[in-house]
């Protein structure tokens, strides 16, 4: 009896939140209004026939720094509401710690009709807010003549950037605009890869696992590698293997190729032989405190933790370390991380005046400044020299810019893993049932692993596939 | 007067006296019990320590640096330097750490006030008020209980939105004034209260206000701080709610303040994550030696463990 009214009333309740859930914003472009203007204007001419003229708009941008580069952004924020002619103010909010903390956070607001007008988002978030209709396509607003880039602007921003923001989920629309990058790079110690023998880091996977099983030690808890529970590591051993994590056209997942099997293989035949150690999922950067400590010889790791690192090694084990390319079978490739900024769908004017504040907030002196200030990669090729200058001035980064420096080179080898809606949930069983499993059981079958995890990733995927009229 | 009291007492000669011995038995039990205590007492001290040591000592895992393992000084300044990392607060001219304390005072203050004024008037009506479909009122409160938080976050949110209290200290009070489990806590002990106090209190002209504040209030002590105390450590601790229904930095509390320290993708500053979180759970330390007695008083009083 008492089941049966808990059971009503969780009915209900679940039909009540079933119900506010519905209320959400459709994104179809709406009916052409005053001057032809859809929302979103879906023209560069559409952009252009916007006037901001007096409409003092202000534009709310949340991301997910902490409150030391809050007011870094407030502050280049300021100067764009100093310096921009149609009188519009931007104010930077944080909502929250995480790319997650803000991507709940603009859920729950879109839900409730009330999102930001511009976020911090990755690609595969970016993906999610369309499929509701929330965020808007850039494209209209870069090329348009009035308020868009330049041939020479677009030339100067680093084209893989501009790549990865192109959704073919979405037919190449532009959900996000870049405003920083970093890379998955390989943490190495050098001092002892040169008693190991080898005069420089690992070119190939062959040598690669070769100097991290020379190195192991697990009596001295000396490893080889600090294994993380990051997809995103597994994903770079895919890319250097010539493999991918999604197919090119977004259409399913192919992680279960023979580059993924090997990879899989590879992770496997390294925990069964003692060459490599979990970093549990609790131990937040352990991999970092480890390697500074001397006591793992290979770490995969975003490069905007170079000063990080630096900082682990000088107050650990003080040796002389540096970054590399990750090992790779016939073309190197490497991991590309960072979130861009998406623009959410209010009115076109609104959505014109974030525009504006992205390309203000991409704008070389903007980009340096961001880049110094975090350890991020600038988004234009001609603030690089800036940046490095910068690095190599500061103490703090001292002989790190010079591998810093080095990353830029790379850049042209950067892959992105999955710009599609629903990736969270694929990285999630990446990590726990196929990684997981495979660091454990030292027999599993990882083809059949893989081939599961691809299964469940696809049905993810045709869940979180683009709805007509959104 | 029992005059056995009044007999001299005879010790048999040659017989020395014995304290009665613990048996093993209980030495392990003892011995079981401060293991698990110290065991509980880890995380606490691992946090306290690390928030005195430099960089270098919590990354190269040194347990102990100071006199006389180690050479290095206690690292007070640690704690300086998590309070000025919270940023500047330009509207209080003062630094946000100390906004974030104020606003988790206020919040935590009226939640506890809030949650236990409607568990005491609910809890009441429920055990004492003779009301049509009363049993049904409440399973239906209890059965909330039974909803993961997670499904209703984003409903609440709306509303927040909806009602306009998005930014304000409504939003960070008013949905947790009501406690279910403060309901359910107080309903039981009311029930455990023999009748007969109720019935003579209405014999002597008591209403049901008068009953409750001047009769039943003063034997609930023990359970009122059961949920003051545990309403305050909840709030005290919230994070993602706060998150979710603020936007600016002197609007949050120490929790969100916390996660200053978490960097995106980098690395974390371990050391000042410590000081800030020791400095965050000395009130609710302090609260519970406070209210200790009473605290466990209370559950033992209601059958309760959580």
């Amino acid at each position: 009896m008492f089941a049966g009214r808990l059971r009503r009333v969780l009915t209900l309740l679940l039909g009540l939140a079933a119900i506010l859930g519905a209320c959400v914003p459709q994104a179809a472009p709406t009916q052409p209004g005053p001057g032809g203007i859809t929302n979103p204007p879906t023209t560069p001419e559409m952009v252009d026939a916007i006037d901001l003229t007096g409409k003092n708009i202000e534009v709310v941008y949340w991301h997910n720094r902490p409150q030391r580069d809050q007011e870094l952004i407030q502050s280049m924020l300021d100067e764009f509401n100093r310096t921009n002619p149609y009188g519009i103010r931007a104010r930077a909010e944080i909502a929250g710690a995480s790319y997650n903390d803000v991507y709940n956070k603009i859920n729950a607001a879109i839900q409730a009709g009330q999102p930001p007008d511009i976020a911090v988002a990755y690609q595969n978030q970016a993906a999610f807010y369309r499929n509701q209709g929330a965020v808007i396509d850039l494209t209209p607003f870069i090329k348009s003549k009035k308020y868009g880039l330049t041939e020479e602007d677009l030339k100067d921003y680093f084209p893989i950037f501009l790549e990865s923001d192109a959704n073919p989920q979405f037919k190449g629309e532009r959900l996000g605009f870049p405003t920083q990058r970093s890379v998955e790079v390989m943490y190495y110690n050098a001092d002892w890869l040169r008693q190991l023998g080898y005069t420089e880091p690992p070119r190939d996977w062959k040598t690669w696992e070769e100097a991290a099983c020379k190195a192991s030690d697990p009596a001295n808890r000396k490893y080889g590698w600090a294994f993380r529970h990051d997809a995103s590591n597994f994903a770079s051993m895919v890319f250097s293997r010539g493999g991918r994590i999604l197919s090119p056209d977004g259409s399913a997942y192919v992680f279960n190729s023979p580059a993924g099997v090997e990879s899989l293989a590879m992770i496997q035949r390294m925990f069964k032989n003692k060459c490599a150690v979990e970093i549990p999922v609790g131990e937040r950067f352990g991999e970092q405190n480890r390697f500074g400590n001397g006591e793992v010889l290979f770490v995969f790791a975003s490069s905007s933790g170079l000063p990080f690192y630096r900082e682990a090694v000088e107050k650990g084990a003080k040796f002389n370390w540096d970054i590399s390319l990750p090992p790779y079978t016939e073309r190197p490739a490497i991991n590309l991380y960072g979130a861009s900024v998406s623009v959410f769908k209010t009115t076109p004017e609104r959505e014109l005046a974030a525009w504006l504040v992205i390309k203000f907030l991409g704008e070389r002196p903007q980009t340096v400044k961001w880049a110094v200030n975090t350890g991020y990669l600038p988004v234009r090729q001609s603030a690089k020299a800036d940046v490095i200058s910068a690095f190599e001035r500061d103490p703090q980064w001292g002989p790190v810019a010079r591998s810093y420096a080095r990353i830029f080179d790379w850049l042209q080898y950067a892959m992105v893993e999955s710009p599609v809606a629903g990736y969270d949930p694929v990285r999630t069983i990446i990590d726990q049932e196929v990684m997981s499993r495979v660091i454990n059981d030292p027999n599993v079958d990882v083809k059949k692993l893989l081939d599961d995890a691809v299964a469940k990733a696809n049905e993810i995927l045709r869940e979180n596939a683009p709805r007509s009229g959104r | 007067m029992n005059r056995l009291l009044d007999l001299p007492v005879v010790r048999p000669v040659g017989l020395r006296t014995f304290r009665p011995r613990p048996p093993a038995g209980r030495l392990i039990i003892y011995l079981v019990l401060m293991a698990g205590a110290s065991l509980s007492v880890l995380p606490f001290a691992y946090m306290v320590a690390s928030s005195l040591k430099s960089y270098g000592s919590v990354i190269t895992n040194n347990l102990w640096p100071w006199w006389p393992l180690g050479d290095e000084p206690i690292q007070w300044q640690n704690y300086i330097e998590a309070v000025r990392h919270t940023g500047w607060d330009p509207h209080w001219g003062t630094w946000l750490m100390v906004r974030y304390f104020a606003n988790s005072l206020i919040v935590s203050g009226v939640i506890v006030g809030g949650a236990v004024l409607t568990s005491l008037l609910a809890a009441y009506a429920l055990s004492h008020v003779e009301l049509p479909g009363r049993n049904l009122v409440f399973l239906g409160i209890l059965a909330t209980l039974m909803i993961p938080g997670e499904l209703v976050l984003v409903p609440k949110v709306v509303m927040m939105f909806n009602f306009g209290w998005y930014n304000t200290y409504l939003a960070l009070t008013v949905p947790f004034t009501v406690s279910v489990f403060g309901i359910f806590l107080l309903r039981q002990h009311f029930l455990q209260v023999p009748r007969e106090l109720h019935d003579a209190a209405r014999i002597d002209g008591a209403n049901h206000l008068q009953y409750l504040l001047w009769v039943l209030l003063p034997l609930s002590r023990p359970a009122l701080v059961v949920i003051a105390v545990l309403n305050f450590i909840w709030a005290w601790d919230a994070f993602q709610w706060p998150l979710l229904v603020t936007r600016d930095p002197s609007m949050r509390v120490l929790a969100v303040g916390l996660q200053q320290f978490m960097v995106g993708e980098g690395g974390v500053n371990t050391h000042l994550l410590m000081s800030f979180a020791t400095m965050m759970v000395v009130p609710i330390i302090g609260l519970y030696f406070v209210a200790q007695r009473a605290f466990t008083e209370g559950f033992l009083s209601s059958g309760i463990k959580r």
